[in-house]
């Protein structure tokens, strides 16, 4: 079955850094795009679980008469023929229903809040939810796109980051890109992760492809992140702690997304894992 | 220390064992959630008295009929711009999320109706808060299944507690909203079902009684006797309230069309139908608000206008309900039902004792409570929740009789009429709803990427005959997809019973291409279609298997044999066998 990922599109230059983001990474990884050029500025996802209302703002209903020949151009330079997503249900009869079908979803830091906010970082309360809710993976893109040359996994351990982990050799097996692992270790051994790849299966994969594995013990977290590549794709397990622990811990991947202007891959806690 | 693990680890297994059986569970969930949707059925209830109160202090001036406009303006900005919550009756999206969603609501349908609602029936809009309670109540059973990780089963059976408990508090009547969410929400009975829905209802009564106190709804002081010629005539109850039914749900929606081409702002829309409603209520103020007052009247007998303005007062609610929801108030549709059927069964005696005045019929009070039925019966389609309503909101089974007559008569016939109850009409037509038990509903919890089955060897289109006989020789396949041989673009199918007169053909095999004698016309399907579409287009073509194409690229076949055998074990699951 192909793989597509699903691009809600915003017709204004930060909506074309980000599908040039999108299409980037279809084409290293050789996955279809799917276009949804929102008519409404609102739309429903259903999961398993949850059900999540995006509210987006004014600028993604900008000009939409130039919006396909626009998302048509964009991705012809890549050599990629987009199809468009069209809504086949309506929840409450106006809302769209956006199907969760999808193998990767691209979502700017915010697409629930103004666009000012994507430049500080802040990820969108509905951006958690579908992260938190998904099967898929979730490509938050940065405020202007610069090609990714590089893959740095941010490895702390937990299920979740084994998970980021699988994806990232996924990502490194199909685009050939170096992976670069980073970790905090918290007091913990280098033994301790070792032992924890090898036990889920992935030491020898991490042998074969690493190029290099940053790891952190002393000062502040955010100190550390200036050692990860300013080309590098991030990928990063969230959510993966309950709800107590995140809120008196915070989330590392919330930090991560506010200190780093990267592009990043967000690994759910229901995330499937790559072929 | 010890004692205390010991206590944990036994807490833990008895939760584990409650968690474990989907029954014990949503029984144990469902007496919570009834008492939530009570609770905001009380609090609705509450605030609309305080403020028909308020507002009817001022009813008499000449700039009253703003207020309904203020309103209604109010409400759909709160709903629109507050809330981005897009305004309906509630009821047709509840449903639409059991049919189509496993039940999953938004947390903010849980309040958002309820102000809204307030908002418009408060200020003297003409609607109802019983469907603003019922997706208060479904929307709280929702989330709290969500919050302790339900299955999608129970979840639905939860929602459906939440509308139970919220109807049953705003009436006072358990077995009305225990039928209301079986026959309107569900839509089927089943035991797995029912017990859970049955004790949300008691929960949701109990609330409202101990915070309102144990009243009949419609408490009236009279004795009804019903003879054979009440039952008579309650055959032309039927005839009127299927009329007023049919005229009131084609009112209603000509009038959400009517709005919906109007180009105004979407605040703005509300105001314009709730100032109509104002002025209409200057000059009959019975219409406006949910009516509860005027309904009671009728029953005691006690409603003074005559045959006239009884005719005059049923066009009036109708045109006034259809302009509070035509044009974007927040209501439903049961309050103004219980009313217009009222008005309805009174005209109907009056005009009957006027006609006959050596009838000897029971008092109108009898005939208001027939066309309560009736309305209610015709309007929801629902025959079961038109008469344990009427039963339990006036106390009394002295009507039975001639209830059964016009609640069933009346639905069957809306029903032929209108195929789908006010609720259900716009998701029939939209080809989204998707009742139990059907083939459609079944079908809609798989999707052609489940079935999807791929590694079939696929042949590039200038692949000579005789070249294709080779492969055909290790291969068990029965259908070829053909695709271009430099972009993998797929082209058509080989379909091995179509082709034997040319593989018998020795002349042939050096000569024709594969291309050449492949189907071009068979039609393909994408991953994201609906299942119940793919086993539609195999039937009409009289085909087996189907391509599934995406981006232009062979994925694979989805076949009727998979299709029937997950369709099988999907029904199992549905069915809970």
């Amino acid at each position: 079955m192909a793989e597509r990922l699903l691009h809600v599109f915003r017709n204004t230059p930060l909506g074309r850094e980000t599908i040039l983001q999108s299409l980037y990474f279809c084409k290293m990884l050789g996955v279809a795009i799917e276009v949804y050029v929102p008519e409404s500025k609102q739309f429903v996802m259903y999961f398993d679980h949850d059900m999540v209302q995006v509210d987006l703002d004014d600028s993604y209903l900008t000009t939409p008469d130039s919006a396909t020949t626009r998302v048509r151009q964009l991705a012809a330079v890549y050599g990629i023929t987009p199809t468009f997503f069209k809504p086949k249900a309506f929840t409450a009869s106006q809302l769209p229903d956006i199907s969760t079908a999808f193998n990767f979803m691209c979502c700017p830091r915010s697409i629930s809040d103004l666009s000012t906010k994507i430049g500080l970082g802040h990820i969108g309360p509905k951006v958690r939810r579908i992260i938190r809710s998904s099967h898929f993976p979730v490509l938050m893109t940065s405020s202007v796109f610069k090609a990714w040359e590089s893959i740095t996994v941010f490895y702390g351990g937990s299920a979740n980051a084994d998970k980021a982990l699988r994806w990232g050799l996924h990502l490194s097996g199909i685009t050939g890109k170096p992976l670069d692992l980073f970790t905090y270790k918290e007091g913990r051994q280098e033994a301790y992760f070792k032992d924890r790849m090898q036990a889920a299966g992935l030491w020898d994969q991490v042998q074969r492809r690493m190029r290099s594995w940053h790891q952190a013990d002393q000062g502040v977290f955010e100190e550390h992140l200036f050692h990860v590549p300013h080309d590098a794709l991030i990928v990063v397990g969230a959510y993966g702690h309950s709800l107590i622990k995140e809120v008196l811990f915070g989330s590392k991947m919330e930090a991560i997304q506010s200190w780093m202007p990267n592009i990043m891959l967000l690994v759910g806690p229901n995330c499937m894992v790559g072929r | 220390m010890m004692k205390h693990s010991k206590y944990i680890q036994a807490v833990q297994t008895k939760w584990a064992i409650i968690r474990s059986d989907d029954r014990l569970i949503v029984i144990a969930m469902a007496g919570l959630v009834g008492a939530c949707s009570g609770l905001a059925a009380v609090a609705l209830n509450r605030t609309l008295h305080y403020l028909s109160d308020m507002f009817q202090q001022v009813h008499h001036h000449w700039w009253a009929f703003a207020i309904p406009a203020v309103g209604a303006s109010f409400s759909a900005i709160f709903l629109n711009h507050v809330l981005h919550e897009r305004a309906g009756h509630g009821v047709p999206e509840v449903v639409y999320a059991v049919s189509r969603h496993g039940g999953l609501l938004r947390f903010r349908s849980s309040f958002s109706r309820l102000v809204s609602s307030c908002l418009t029936i408060g200020s003297g809009g003409s609607a109802g808060p019983e469907a603003p309670v019922v997706i208060s109540g479904a929307a709280l059973g929702s989330n709290i299944a969500r919050m302790f990780a339900l299955r999608e089963r129970q979840r639905i059976v939860l929602v459906g507690c939440g509308a139970a408990g919220a109807i049953a508090s705003i009436f006072n009547a358990p077995i009305t909203g225990l039928v209301f969410t079986v026959e309107v929400i569900l839509g089927q009975w089943q035991a797995f079902n029912v017990i859970p829905i049955a004790i949300a209802a008691v929960a949701g009564t109990e609330v409202s009684r101990l915070l309102q106190g144990n009243q009949i709804a419609f408490a009236h002081q009279q004795h009804f006797v019903v003879n054979i010629v009440d039952i008579a005539a309650s055959f032309g109850v039927v005839f009127v309230a299927t009329v007023v039914s049919v005229l009131l749900g084609r009112l209603l929606n000509g009038m959400h069309h009517v709005a919906e081409r109007t180009p105004l702002p979407g605040w703005v829309r509300p105001a314009v139908g709730g100032a109509a409603v104002g002025i209409i209520g200057l000059q009959l103020p019975l219409v406006q608000g949910e009516g509860y007052h005027a309904i009671l009247e009728m029953i005691q007998g006690s409603f003074h206008p005559g045959i006239l303005l009884a005719a005059v007062a049923i066009g009036a609610k109708m045109v006034a309900t259809a302009l509070t929801l035509g044009w974007g108030g927040s209501g439903g549709i049961f309050a103004p039902s219980l009313m217009i059927g009222g008005l309805v069964g009174l005209f109907y005696h009056r005009a009957l004792t006027w006609l006959i005045p050596s009838a000897a019929l029971s008092n109108e009070g009898c005939f208001a409570l027939l066309g309560m039925a009736g309305l209610v019966g015709g309007i929801l389609q629902a025959p079961l929740t038109a008469i344990f309503l009427v039963v339990e909101i006036t106390g009394g089974y002295a009507v039975i009789l001639p209830l059964i007559i016009v609640s069933a008569l009346t639905s069957t016939f809306c029903y032929y009429i209108e195929p789908g109850s006010f609720y259900l009409r716009e998701l029939i037509e939209k080809g989204q709803y998707m009742p139990p038990g059907t083939d459609a509903r079944i079908l809609s919890d798989l999707t052609v990427g489940e079935l999807v089955e791929t590694g079939h060897a696929h042949v590039p289109g200038d692949t000579l005959l005789s070249e294709f006989i080779e492969i055909l020789q290790y291969s068990n396949q029965h259908v070829f997809p053909v695709v271009a041989r430099d972009t993998s673009r797929y082209l058509g199918l080989v379909l091995i019973h179509r082709i034997r007169p040319y593989l018998f053909d020795r002349q042939m095999r050096g000569m024709l291409f594969v291309e050449q004698i492949m189907e071009h016309d068979v039609p393909t399907v994408k991953s994201d279609d609906e299942l119940s579409h793919v086993l539609e287009v195999m039937e009409d073509q009289g085909l087996d298997a189907l391509p599934v194409v995406e981006h232009d690229q062979f994925i694979g076949m989805v076949s009727k044999a998979t299709l029937l055998d997950r369709y099988r074990k999907e029904l199992i699951v549905q069915a809970g066998m």
